[in-house]
């Protein structure tokens, strides 16, 4: 009783899980010869096709160029008319518990089968779309990794730059310092000479200094009071003379 | 002595600094303010000293043999070069980087070989949904249950579920 319920609902529920132990005994059997083949073919998505839920369509695909259409229903119904004439299958209590248990089982299994058939695959799509995830990371990373390594390896190739500007460098102090040697040296010597050209201008402007302040003195020295008087006398009656002769031009 | 005007190598400094690893950054902008102001200095100096007129020294000047004696001893005088003590440190430094530049390019690629492999592993999978829970365990061998430590289903720790 219970093994038609499972056989039933075994054959509604779409594909479940194909990764998993479930499907433990489906076409793994392509393990024929002694070599394993690697990788072995995926399993089927869905079961054979069926009709009224337990009737394999070979079946009817068998009869059909014999009895057309309609010969398994006749198959059918004649093997039910058989079963039930000779007694062979014996109607009891049973049989009405058998029809309401299955009528209940077959609404329940096409009402909710999709729905839960759907939930199973999508806890199954989670788990793959994290494995998916994880690789997909890894091999970006990889690749970036790979990058990474080539710039460093690119960049390493410059060293020798490096190596130019430090010698450039000491090349260019080692000039530096010889001009300002050669500066230094040219330098003092102009300085030198200059000194003692100073030297000999100042002595020169002493004396001509010296030698002027000398003469005057003399010469105040030697002008006696008596020219003194005299020549003030001179200048007063000068400018008197002078005094007139403006005044006579200014008039005029 | 001969070396006096050795060979300026023109350096381009935009090609260096793209080989600059941002975390030698810092050193290498040192290393370019020292250039240029040594560059600068050095331009900044003409190359040989102004010549002394000797003539109108000589008339200027009254001590007679004093400006004679000067210019003799002048153009008699050598300017020590200054000497080259540390290029040949530079070049041991260059030799010394060559080596472990080749050692790290020899390690660099031992690491490229090993990503490559792993790239190429992950390239050649098959696809998830055609795997079993032996082939997930093969490739990623963190999600392999320990049955003897867990003998017990769920075979790993409440607290990983």
């Amino acid at each position: 009783m219970l093994s038609r319920a499972v056989f039933l609902s075994a054959n509604f529920l779409k594909g479940s899980a194909p990764l998993g132990a479930g499907l433990v005994h489906a076409p793994r059997s392509l393990h024929t010869s002694s070599q394993s083949l690697a990788p072995v073919p995926p399993l089927p998505e869905k079961p054979g096709k069926v009709r009224h839920g337990f009737v394999p369509e070979e079946f009817f695909q068998l009869l059909y160029p014999k009895t057309g259409v309609t010969g398994p229903y006749m198959f059918g119904t004649g093997l039910i008319i058989y079963l039930l004439s000779k007694e062979i299958y014996v109607i009891n209590q049973e049989t009405l518990a058998g029809i309401s248990i299955g009528a209940i089982i077959i609404y329940a299994v096409k009402k909710f089968g999709p729905s839960v058939a759907a939930f199973a695959d999508q806890l199954n799509e989670e788990k793959v779309a994290k494995v998916q995830e994880v690789k997909d990371l890894a091999m970006t990373n990889l690749a970036q990794a790979i990058e990474n390594e080539k710039k460093e390896q690119w960049r390493v190739e410059g060293r020798s730059m490096l190596f130019d500007a430090k010698r450039n460098n000491v090349a260019m102090l080692l000039e530096t310092n010889y001009r300002e040697r050669q500066h230094m040296v040219t330098n003092e010597v102009k300085r030198r000479l200059d000194y003692q050209i100073a030297l000999q201008h100042l002595n020169r402007r002493l004396e001509q200094e010296h030698m002027i302040n000398w003469v005057e003195k003399s010469v105040i020295s030697s002008i006696t009071p008596q020219q003194e008087k005299e020549s003030i006398a001179k200048c007063i009656t000068d400018l008197k003379a002078l005094a007139k002769s403006t005044q006579a031009k200014a008039v005029i | 002595m001969a070396g006096r005007r050795a060979a300026l190598k023109a350096i381009d400094w935009v090609a260096f600094a793209e080989r600059v690893p941002p975390n030698q950054r810092s050193m290498f902008n040192a290393l370019k303010t020292r250039s240029d102001a040594i560059s600068a200095k050095l331009a900044s100096l003409p190359e040989s000293p102004a010549a002394i007129d000797w003539s109108y020294y000589r008339s200027a000047v009254a001590k007679p043999g004093m400006v004679d004696e000067f210019e003799k001893k002048f153009s008699a005088l050598k300017v020590p070069e200054p000497v080259d003590t540390q290029t040949a440190k530079i070049n041991a430094q260059e030799t010394e980087a060559n080596k472990s530049a080749l050692a790290y390019i020899e390690a660099s690629k031992a690491r490229i070989t090993k990503y490559e492999e792993e790239l190429d592993k992950f390239k050649n999978m098959i696809p998830f949904d055609q795997m079993t829970i032996e082939d997930l365990n093969e490739i990623f061998p963190e999600t392999k249950l320990d049955k003897v430590k867990y003998p017990y289903w769920p075979h790993k720790p409440i607290a990983d579920l």
